[in-house]
């Protein structure tokens, strides 16, 4: 017999996994709303009120397009490599905490927390997702068979490991601070103010290490102004050159989703989870969600504003000012952590 | 058990695989999955912490600069054996070193394996704690830690003169 807080585990996740797809979904449409009120446009207005179906029409129109190979393309590589991106976007949320235990108006006696799968090392499973899926890319860089696809994907892994590692440091810094590797105990810390109005957010003790975070993470999701796998002026679409229908749509949901997933991490780690004024910890999930919007509204914004890097100048960035950086913020963290205690 | 054995097995097939068949690409993937089955032994092993750790390093970092090598290189296919036989000479010389270092690994294994217990490795809880974990890397084993980084400062170092020699 099934418990209550068995079957609310499964619609859990399910939820969960919904939500990010709608997620993607939503996304496309802000992205494209933000990007033409940047540009002085309207934007999508024609499918429903306000162009609201246009994500709707976008996947009607996706899925009943024709799935193309080129023939000399590696079969089987070429199947996997977006079933990988989906694949490791997705399962990374599934150890982000968004919300405190809650008893779903009284349904569940002990309690649910929100959160898929608490795992003690949720940090690094994070992070061990987020190096995998740079694998969706290069394997579909290679697989095309095509020159274009190839340089996008080379271009891909070499930028990823480069900002894997102040990505890595920054999360360092980080733990450091918590004094754990849970993300539930380090969002918890958070609760509270100093002097009454200055909330307990770990930015204001990692101001750099946030920094370092939303830089890499950009770079790691290949979003604009690091875009270099897809640079459409130089590889025409770079990795995904090659796809089409259904299987380019699941590197589109993947780069979102990633998003997503980056700036729910970005919310635990540095802006306090759920922690906020005025709303307790069971409706909590209302400060998660506000925060991971402003995240992803601030993407949108850096995407539409900064024009690309050069590749140069990226690598230059990574190595020579992002990893010192991250590596005199760890430093510096840990001496203090040494000092003040946690 | 039933997850200790399908661990196993993935890991040791696909660890054959990666010699037994051609494609470069295909050999790193096979790793990479090898890699991800071991990882999953740690796990049963009661130590997330060196399981994610295992993924990180070797799988997220390690297997991409593999990757990256092998598609830099556009290595399409391993040498055939009409290839190989070309140069018969260089061909036996590997195979004498091959059969060497597999009897070495082979004789490790065996002594390795009926040594009961003599080894002072961790207790169970200290792997699955990251705190305990760090402090017998820093206290303990803190000479075989940092002779360890100076072996991989050592190599960095020559892979830097190797790559430079051009300049000289």
């Amino acid at each position: 017999m099934p418990t209550p807080l068995f079957i609310a585990q499964i619609g859990l996740t399910l939820f969960v996994f919904v939500m990010l797809l709608s997620s993607a979904a939503g996304m496309v449409y802000v992205e494209r709303k933000v990007a033409a009120l940047l540009q002085q446009r309207i934007g999508p207005y024609l499918v429903g009120p306000k162009g609201l179906l246009q994500p709707l029409a976008d996947i009607i129109k996706l899925m009943f397009k024709e799935e193309l190979r080129p023939s000399a393309a590696d079969a089987f590589l070429f199947a996997l490599a977006p079933i990988i991106s989906a694949t490791c976007a997705f399962a990374a949320f599934a150890v982000v905490p968004f919300g405190g235990d809650t008893t779903l108006l009284g349904l569940i006696p002990g309690g649910l927390r929100l959160q898929v799968a608490d795992v003690n090392v949720a940090i690094l499973v994070v992070f061990a997702i987020a190096s995998m899926s740079v694998y969706g890319i290069v394997l579909a860089g290679w697989s095309s068979n095509s020159k274009y696809s190839l340089l996008g994907g080379l271009r891909s892994s070499a930028q990823m490991i480069s900002y894997e590692l102040s990505y890595g440091l920054a999360l360092a810094g980080v733990l450091l601070v918590g004094n754990s590797l849970s993300l539930t105990d380090i969002v918890n810390r958070q609760a509270g103010t100093w002097l009454g109005f200055i909330p307990h957010w770990f930015v204001v003790v990692q101001p750099i290490g946030f920094l370092i975070y939303m830089t890499a993470g950009i770079a790691e999701t290949n979003r604009a102004p690091f875009d270099f796998p897809e640079a459409e002026q130089e590889l025409v679409a770079g990795y995904h050159t090659e796809y089409s229908s259904m299987s380019f749509a699941m590197f589109f949901l993947a780069e979102y989703v990633n998003m997503v997933t980056v700036s729910a991490v970005a919310t635990d780690l540095f802006l306090g989870g759920w922690h906020g004024p005025f709303l307790s910890e069971s409706i909590g999930w209302i400060w998660f969600l506000l925060k991971v919007a402003a995240i992803l509204f601030f993407y949108v914004w850096m995407r539409w504003t900064l024009p690309r890097y050069r590749y140069d100048q990226l690598m230059r960035f990574g190595w020579k000012i992002l990893l010192p950086l991250a590596v005199v913020n760890l430093l510096v963290t840990a001496a203090g952590v040494l000092y003040f205690g946690s | 058990m039933t997850p200790f054995y399908l661990f196993a097995a993935i890991a040791v097939g696909a660890s054959l695989l990666v010699i037994a068949q051609r494609n470069p690409v295909y050999s790193v993937l096979l790793l990479i999955a090898s890699f991800g089955a071991l990882s999953g032994l740690y796990v049963l092993l009661d130590a997330p912490f060196v399981a994610v750790i295992q993924i990180i390093v070797y799988a997220g970092a390690i297997m991409v600069l593999f990757l990256f090598v092998v598609m830099l290189l556009n290595a399409p296919q391993e040498e055939t054996l009409p290839d190989l036989k070309a140069h018969s000479g260089r061909r036996t010389d590997v195979v004498r070193y091959a059969a060497l270092l597999a009897l070495a690994l082979v004789a490790e294994l065996v002594w390795a394996l009926t040594r009961e217990g003599g080894s002072p490795g961790f207790g169970a809880p200290a792997v699955s704690s990251v705190a305990l974990l760090g402090r017998s890397l820093f206290t303990d084993y803190g000479f075989q830690f940092e002779v360890t980084s100076v072996l991989i400062l050592v190599a960095m170092v020559g892979a830097v003169v190797l790559a430079r020699r051009d300049e000289r």
